[in-house]
C-alpha cells in the first residue's frame, strides 16, 4: 500500500483527498497545512507519494517541492492545481514534480493519476 | 461535398424508424417531405436514439431524428459547418484536461468558434465538437505556451458526461475579450440566482469528485436528516438531481437475535 502525504491547506480539500486516496488503497500517512509542514513531515514519514497543493500560506507548493527534492530527488510530487495555474505547474514539472491533477477532479482520475506515479500502473 | 446535389439512403425517426432518401444541396437538408435549410437549424447533434446512431436536428422547435448509416460523420461536418452561427476563426485545443487530467494526445487545431443559441461549437475539418450552452462553466483568459511561444489563451470549461473538460482557444486578442465577454453573458444566464453557502460548495464539490452520501456525511460531521435538506435545496436550484433514494433500516427483535447467533458462531470457529 502506498504511503501518501496530503499537503493543502483547506481542511476540506485535506479530507476530501484523504477520502478519495483511502479508498483508493493508499495509506495516508500524514496531511499537512502549509509547504513547511510538508517538509518536516515529508523528512519523518519518508512517504512514497505527495499531493501537494500550490497556493497555500508560510511556504507554496513550488518552495517546499523544492525543498524536499533537496532532500530526496526521488520524491514523487504530484502538483494539486487550479484552472489557471499552468505556469506553476510548469515550474513545478521543471523541478522535478512527477504530476499534476486539476481541481475540480474526480476520484478515478485522482487514483489512477496517483497509481501511475507511485509505479502501481 | 462539393456536389449541387447529394442523395443518401437514410433511416428516419417517425413514430419508429423508416427507411428513406435525404437529399442535401448548398442550402439544405430534405427527406421524407420536410425541407430543413441550413440557416433554419437550431441545434444539431450526435445522439443515440431508439436504438441507432442518429443526428438530431432541431427545427422550429421540434426534432428530428436522422440515420445516415456510413455517410453520418461527412453530413454531420457538412451541416456543423453550415449552421446559422456567430463564427469566429481560432486555433483550439479541445479538449485540453478531462476530469483534472491532461489529455495527452490532444493537439492544437486551425478551425472555428462557432456560437448558436443553444451550443458553442469547436469546429474544424477533424473535429466538429459541439458544447451545450447549459454544460459551460467557466470563461477566462490565461497565459499558456503554445508553439513555443507565450500567448493569451481562452479557458473554457464545460461538463461532459459529469467530467469537467477544459479547452483552449487562441486568436487575435481583441477577438479573445469580446469572445470572453460574450460567452460569460451565456454562462451568466445559467447560473443560481441564489448564491450557495460554504457547505453547499463543499457538498458539490464532493459530489462531482464522487464521494458517496456516506462519505459527504462523515466529511462535513453532518447527519443524513441534514445532508438530506441540503441536497433538497441543491435539486431545487436545479443544480443537481436524484437518482437513487437510500435506505435506512434498523433490526427487528428477530434481526438483533439473529446477529447473536452469528456471533457465537463466529465465536465458536
Amino acid at each position: 500500500m502506498p504511503k501518501v502525504l496530503i499537503v493543502d491547506d483547506t481542511a476540506f480539500m485535506r479530507k476530501l483527498l484523504r477520502n478519495i486516496l483511502f479508498s483508493g488503497g493508499f495509506d495516508i500517512v500524514g496531511e499537512a497545512e502549509n509547504g513547511k509542514q510538508a517538509v518536516e513531515l515529508y523528512k519523518q514519514l519518508k512517504p512514497d507519494v505527495v499531493t501537494m497543493d500550490i497556493v497555500m500560506p508560510e511556504m507554496n507548493g513550488i518552495e517546499a517541492l523544492k525543498e524536499i527534492k533537496k532532500m530526496d530527488p526521488q520524491a514523487k510530487v504530484v502538483m494539486c492545481t487550479a484552472v489557471g495555474q499552468e505556469q506553476m505547474v510548469k515550474t513545478a514539472i521543471k523541478l522535478g514534480a512527477k504530476g499534476y491533477i486539476v481541481k475540480p477532479f474526480q476520484a478515478p482520475k485522482v487514483i489512477e493519476e496517483l497509481k501511475k506515479v507511485a509505479g502501481m500502473s | 461535398m462539393s456536389e449541387k446535389v447529394l442523395r443518401f439512403p437514410v433511416e428516419y425517426f417517425d413514430g419508429g424508424w423508416k427507411k428513406g432518401e435525404a437529399v442535401v444541396d448548398k442550402t439544405s437538408l430534405s427527406f421524407a417531405g420536410v425541407r430543413i435549410p441550413f440557416k433554419d437549424i437550431q441545434d444539431l447533434e450526435k445522439v443515440q436514439y431508439e436504438g441507432k446512431n442518429a443526428i438530431r436536428i432541431k427545427k422550429d422547435n421540434k426534432n428530428y431524428y436522422i440515420s445516415f448509416g456510413k455517410t453520418q460523420d461527412q453530413i454531420f461536418r457538412y451541416l456543423a459547418f453550415n449552421l446559422k452561427s456567430d463564427r469566429f476563426a481560432v486555433y483550439f485545443l479541445s479538449p485540453a484536461t478531462r476530469g483534472g487530467v491532461v489529455v495527452k494526445d490532444s493537439k492544437w487545431d486551425k478551425g472555428y468558434l462557432c456560437i448558436t443559441d443553444e451550443a458553442l461549437w469547436f469546429l474544424s475539418s477533424s473535429k466538429q465538437i459541439r458544447i451545450s450552452v447549459d454544460s459551460l462553466g467557466s470563461v477566462e483568459k490565461d497565459l499558456r505556451t503554445v508553439g513555443k511561444k507565450q500567448r493569451v489563451v481562452l479557458v473554457i470549461t464545460h461538463v461532459e458526461n459529469g467530467e469537467v473538460i477544459t479547452s483552449f482557444v487562441l486568436c487575435p486578442e481583441t477577438t479573445l475579450e469580446m469572445l470572453q465577454n460574450y460567452i460569460q453573458n451565456i454562462i451568466d444566464t445559467y447560473k443560481p440566482k441564489d448564491k450557495l453557502s460554504e457547505v453547499e460548495e463543499q457538498i458539490l464539490t464532493m459530489v462531482y469528485t464522487g464521494v458517496d452520501s456516506v462519505g459527504v456525511e462523515s466529511i462535513l460531521g453532518i447527519s443524513t436528516e441534514e445532508l438530506n435538506k441540503l441536497y433538497d435545496k441543491l435539486v431545487d436550484m436545479g443544480l443537481a438531481r436524484v437518482v437513487k433514494i437510500r435506505k435506512e433500516i434498523e433490526l427487528t427483535p428477530r434481526g438483533v437475535a439473529l446477529v447473536n447467533d452469528i456471533m457465537k458462531k463466529a465465536a465458536v470457529r
